[in-house]
């Protein structure tokens, strides 16, 4: 499964055109997608090291993503950082308790991210 | 009515003429003594007569015979029925006279009460809004997105060591971003601009509709009670007593849950009294007295449906109503309003909505749930499978619909009897849905079959709160404009894909 591959699930298109930018700038190649089922799609299809996934999407929500993915053996261990607008507490607790790896409350830093990415991917 | 009105409208206009009324009886050509009579109402007034009239004070027959004042008498009688407004009794058979002396003030009270009324709606509309409605969250949402795509993007830019292509490139992205921000924040300043906020209560039912929001629908203390109640070796179990005689045309269903709630008032009186007695909720004492017999009942459904073998029967069945009912003996009302009870932390059922309404679509019962407003005070979306189910009483319709919010839920609804049919009379039908959150379809029988990816339709909240531009079902005009979240992500995806 190791790859430099990361896919980046976000339905903001500015969001992802910086996401790109700065993880391409530290060697990776991004995948992105816009909504929950075409990232579970690709991520049957292709090997990616980590996910960026954003947790209010379109139709199947961020969290319901995550969950679908601990649920299937073949993804099961892909690490996950999670995008959210939501940062309280629950919120967090949410995410961690359905498998998250790091949890990034929006807006964020750039570095935090590539930060949070270099931990968790799996060159 | 026309012919009291008439005679008014002939003295108004005489008098507005300057004429006596020798002068008017001697042209129209009867005697002053009988235009008198006519003028107050004490005698009718034939056709032919009242075109002499007209002619001579230069006006309409229209004019006189009150067709308008008929419609504006029935606006005042309809206005002072209100129940909001002093004892309709104090006004009864007034309006005509009104109407008939004063006509300018009479369309001065309803002119204001219709401005009144107005400006009413569109704070009530603004408040459901601000409650529950998505528009907010939305909005709030969007600018967190803006602010992180600016901080990332300027970042960027900041970080130096960018090709002249990448410059350009997120400086663009800069820029659409604060416009974007900006089109947003002013949204929400016109949005704040546009109404009162405060809006307070202002009936005893809103009151114990806002107190059972608090309270959640759950309320331990009355679970504890009815659990030692039916533990009690000595109780003397409602089961054991005979169907009431004094309501022999309720159903069976019926006559238990009245005798559970007697037992609950005999056995519940003093923590009844405690939850509602000094609640921030409950200002009145009408209002008390409304929660009181709300949480009586909710008693009464607790003993008749105790929580833990009810939630393990929910949980067996998947939630089936109707097995529900027949094994506890209850009907689809109460089974269903006792679902949406099972909210004890650690031991919840299914997240459930639940929303009671009349065929005129008044809201008597609702429940709302996280990202699913029920409205409060005007009907909800059309489109709702609460008001489908009126179609086929007595059979449950689903419907897998899609909140311009982009969020989903499995609504389940079935219009039901609320009392013996009676020869002459329309059958008097409420219709009970409850909803549950996507990620709990699987949970409940209602979604069986179900292909969530291609079953949800578009559904709204209310119609002056739902930015779906092209639906066919809209009553009333929104009052934001702008697509809905759902809609414009389906056109950002058309649009990238």
């Amino acid at each position: 499964m190791s790859s430099n591959r990361i896919l980046v699930v976000e339905d903001e298109p500015n969001i992802v055109e910086s996401l790109r930018f700065i993880l391409e700038r530290v060697n990776y190649d991004v995948e992105s997608v816009s909504n929950g089922l075409t990232a579970l799609e690709q991520m049957r299809k292709q090997a990616f090291s980590a996910v960026v996934l954003d947790i209010m999407l379109p139709g199947m929500n961020g969290l319901d993503v995550l969950r679908t993915m601990r649920e299937d053996s073949r993804l099961s261990k892909l690490p996950v950082i999670v995008l959210t607008a939501k940062g309280q507490a629950q919120d967090r607790k949410a995410a961690e308790e359905t498998g998250a790896n790091a949890f990034i409350t929006k807006p964020y830093s750039n570095a935090e991210v590539v930060k949070q990415v270099e931990k968790f991917a799996r060159r | 009515m026309a012919q009291k009105l008439t005679g008014l409208k002939i003295r108004a206009r005489r008098k507005e003429l300057g004429l006596t009324q020798a002068d008017l009886a001697r042209h129209a050509g009867i005697s002053a003594p009988y235009l008198n009579l006519i003028e107050g109402n004490r005698r009718p007034v034939g056709a032919a007569l009242l075109k002499r009239i007209s002619a001579e004070l230069n006006v309409d027959v229209a004019q006189l015979d009150g067709g308008a004042e008929r419609r504006l008498v029935q606006a005042l009688e309809e206005l002072a029925a209100d129940p909001r407004f002093a004892d309709p009794n104090s006004t009864r058979g007034n309006a005509e006279d009104l109407v008939g002396r004063h006509p300018g003030w009479s369309e001065l009270i309803l002119g204001l009460f219709r401005a009144y009324e107005d400006q009413r709606q569109a704070v009530l509309a603004l408040a459901d809004r601000l409650n529950h409605d998505p528009f907010l969250g939305e909005n709030v949402h969007q600018m967190l997105t803006n602010a992180t795509s600016l901080s990332s993007a300027a970042e960027i830019l900041a970080g130096g060591s960018l090709s002249e292509k990448e410059q350009r490139r997120f400086g663009a992205i800069v820029q659409s971003d604060v416009a974007r921000l900006s089109a947003t924040a002013r949204a929400l300043l016109g949005f704040f601009d546009s109404a009162e906020m405060r809006v307070r209560s202002a009936t005893p039912s809103e009151h114990v509709d806002a107190f059972i929001l608090q309270e959640n629908n759950h309320f331990p203390t009355l679970e504890a009670l009815a659990k030692d109640y039916l533990q009690a070796p000595s109780r003397d179990g409602f089961r054991d007593v005979s169907p009431m005689t004094d309501a022999p045309d309720d159903t069976p269903e019926t006559q238990r849950f009245a005798l559970a709630k007697r037992t609950a008032r005999r056995i519940g009186s003093e923590a009844v009294g405690e939850i509602v007695h000094g609640h921030s909720a409950l200002p009145s004492e009408d209002s008390r007295r409304l929660a009181e017999a709300a949480i009586y009942s909710y008693l009464a459904g607790a003993i008749l449906m105790p929580y833990e073998p009810f939630l393990e029967a929910a949980e067996r069945h998947r939630y089936d109503i109707d097995a529900l009912c027949r094994r506890f003996g209850v009907s689809y009302e109460q089974a269903a309003h006792r679902l949406a009870t099972l909210r004890r932390p650690g031991a919840e059922g299914v997240q459930l909505a639940f929303m009671r309404s009349d065929v005129s679509g008044h809201v008597t019962k609702r429940l709302p749930l996280p990202g699913l407003p029920l409205p409060r005070y005007t009907t909800a979306c059309s489109l709702w499978a609460i008001y489908s189910a009126f179609q086929t009483p007595g059979i449950t319709v689903r419907q897998y619909g899609e909140l311009p919010s982009g969020d989903r839920f499995l609504f389940f609804a079935r219009a039901v009897d609320k009392m013996p049919a009676r020869i002459g009379y329309p059958r008097k039908l409420l219709s009970v849905m409850m909803a549950c959150p996507a990620n709990e379809v699987g949970r409940v029988v209602y979604g069986d079959g179900l292909d969530l990816e291609k079953a949800a339709v578009s559904i709204g909240t209310v119609c002056r709160l739902c930015r779906r531009e092209d639906c066919g079902y809209r009553q009333e005009e929104q009052l934001i404009a702008g697509p809905a979240l759902s809609d414009k992500r389906r056109m950002s995806d058309a649009n990238h894909s």
